[in-house]
């Protein structure tokens, strides 16, 4: 079984690594993927209003929690009420691609080695990790991007800070390393289920994690605040975007952002090969 | 539907029900040995999902604990309303215990029978399905609850902060507080799990209760820390009942004995209400229920 597995997949990986047309046929994939949500998700119109309401919602939670330590403190790790607001922005942001992206894709990724569906993903003509990665989109959450950039945008106008064009494109990519950290935790979490196939919940390990990334990581005490920088890497993913913004930080820690994220995507990588080979479908 | 596995000497397939196999032929069983049943079957269920069981408490630990590091590096050497660092660490680890010992996933449960169609065989069942939910709660907390008491125990052996005074009385307080806390939050998520007789989003409606329990509850902080008109609100309502008032109980914090047997007055007033609540939804909601799915 372990051998046929294989060799179904390496047609695939084969063509997917040939050449310059390999990128625009992904381009496309992923267009026909997205398209095909979308006309599914449009059915479910009621689910828009609802995706509003929650985002609202607990963007306002968000900033009440964070008006309660300021009852009692000016500062919250050296940041001032609507700096943490810059950095609630970006939480909800990426809270929304985890939600849109994440969770429906890598999310299921126990589901599939567990009930050995995944077999059906090894024998289509695409690197499996992207289709694993990028097959499904809730469009709705597009919500929480939206108005958790919007909430970032209004703490600065609060703070009286225009940021230069340079600041704001290192902002961008930033926090693009941000989600690239955040989907390369996910699949490095994911993987796990390879080897602990009677584990469903893998992915509440990570909004257990996450739930550190609502302050900024100097509001940490000591020890804690280097287990965030270094180990589990969540200061990069909340704490530097909106350094940026605000001035906090350069420009420079963007590409230091970037840098993170490439040798966590380059590791996640490694893992996933070496899971996979693994596999031996759930009848084998 | 389940068939009976074997019932000779009963004549109808629905009366069969009433016994509980084979062991106990045409004799009703009694609810010591419907529950001990229940129990039984929740408790394996629960040791076949161990390693889930221990990721759920992970996550459950997570929200206190980020709450618990920021209070503490606010606090530094000083005190913020009234609370020391080592207060603040008293306070959450007894909340975290308080939580899972009081926790209730019923409405997960709940909707999904009803959505799905899976309330229809335990509607033939002789027996209310929430018996079931509560048997399945009870195994979860001994479970639980022995772990924890574990893990409480030595984290206390190596920082006296978290330590909570010997006080016999305090105790029972705090068991009784407990226990009536527990039924309140089942019995809120079981309500919740009902609404989806009438609507297709009650697990929506239940995360709007936790997005406000968050504040009324405690878990962002001591009520005493919270404006004046939000934690009245939270003693006015259910939520203080449900799981901040057995936490001051447990930990002391400005509790009397007077003030203590309000708490408890507060918390039966809100078990009868939502008990009451409970028994409306279930007789008006099984009647318009359709069973879809079945």
């Amino acid at each position: 079984m372990r051998g046929r597995v294989g060799e179904a997949k390496a047609p695939g990986t084969a063509r997917a690594g040939s050449g310059g047309g390999t990128l625009r046929r992904y381009a496309a994939v992923l267009r026909a993927f997205w398209a095909a949500n979308l006309e599914e998700e449009l059915q479910y119109r009621a689910n828009f209003f609802a995706s509003l309401a929650s985002t609202a919602f607990w963007l306002v939670a968000a900033l009440l929690t964070a008006g309660i330590f300021f009852r009692q403190t000016s500062t919250l790790g050296g940041w001032g009420f609507w700096e943490v607001a810059t950095l609630l922005g970006v939480f909800n942001t990426v809270a929304g691609v985890v939600e849109a992206f994440l969770r429906p894709n890598i999310g299921r990724l126990v589901q599939l080695v567990r009930q050995g569906s995944l077999d059906f993903v090894l024998t289509k003509p695409v690197d499996p990790q992207f289709h694993v990665s990028f097959r499904r989109l809730v469009v709705w959450h597009v919500t929480d991007v939206v108005f958790g950039l919007g909430l970032t945008a209004y703490a600065l106008h609060r703070l009286d800070r225009v940021p230069s064009l340079e600041s704001v494109a290192a902002f961008a990519l930033a926090l693009g390393a941000g989600v690239a950290i955040v989907y390369a935790l996910w699949l490095a979490l994911m993987t796990l289920a390879f080897w602990f196939v009677a584990v469903e919940n893998l992915a509440v390990l990570f909004d257990a994690l996450f739930e550190s990334a609502r302050f900024p990581v100097s509001a940490y005490p000591g020890p804690l605040r280097f287990i965030l920088v270094y180990i589990l890497p969540m200061a990069w993913i909340t704490t530097i975007p909106p350094s940026i913004l605000t001035g906090r930080m350069g420009t420079e820690a963007a590409l230091a952002a970037m840098a993170v994220a490439t040798v966590l995507l380059g590791l996640t990588r490694l893992l996933w090969r070496v899971a996979l080979r693994r596999y031996t479908s759930a009848g084998g | 539907m389940a068939e009976p596995a074997s019932g000779p000497a009963v004549p109808t397939g629905l009366s069969t029900g009433l016994s509980t196999g084979p062991a106990f032929p045409g004799r009703p069983s009694s609810w010591r040995e419907r529950y001990w049943a229940l129990f039984r079957t929740a408790w394996l269920v629960d040791l076949q999902y161990r390693p889930a069981i221990a990721i759920w408490l992970v996550l459950g630990l997570a929200q206190p604990l980020v709450m618990l590091s920021v209070w503490w590096s606010v606090a530094g050497e000083g005190e913020v309303a009234g609370y020391a660092r080592g207060d603040f660490a008293r306070y959450f680890f007894a909340l975290m215990l308080v939580d899972q010992l009081t926790l209730a996933w019923d409405i997960w449960f709940v909707d999904r029978w009803i959505r799905e169609g899976e309330l229809n065989y335990r509607l033939v069942r002789p027996i209310n399905p929430i018996h079931e939910a509560i048997a399945d709660n009870l195994a979860y907390k001994a479970g639980s609850a022995s772990l924890l008491v574990v893990v409480w125990a030595v984290t206390a052996a190596f920082w006296p902060a978290v330590r909570l005074p010997v006080d016999p009385l305090r105790w029972a307080g705090a068991l009784v507080a407990v226990v009536l806390a527990g039924g309140i939050r089942f019995l809120v998520s079981y309500v919740h799990g009902l609404l989806a007789f009438w609507i297709t989003r009650a697990t929506g409606l239940f995360e709007l209760h936790y997005g406000v329990s968050l504040f009324l509850a405690g878990r962002i902080a001591p009520l005493s820390i919270l404006p004046p008109f939000a934690a009245a609100a939270a003693s006015f309502l259910w939520f203080r009942s449900m799981l901040a008032f057995p936490v001051e109980v447990r930990t002391g914090a400005g509790a009397t004995l007077d003030g203590a047997c309000g708490g408890v007055g507060g918390q039966i007033f809100w078990f009868a209400a939502w008990l009451g609540a409970y028994r409306l939804a279930w007789s008006r909601g099984v009647t318009r229920y359709e069973g879809v799915g079945g």
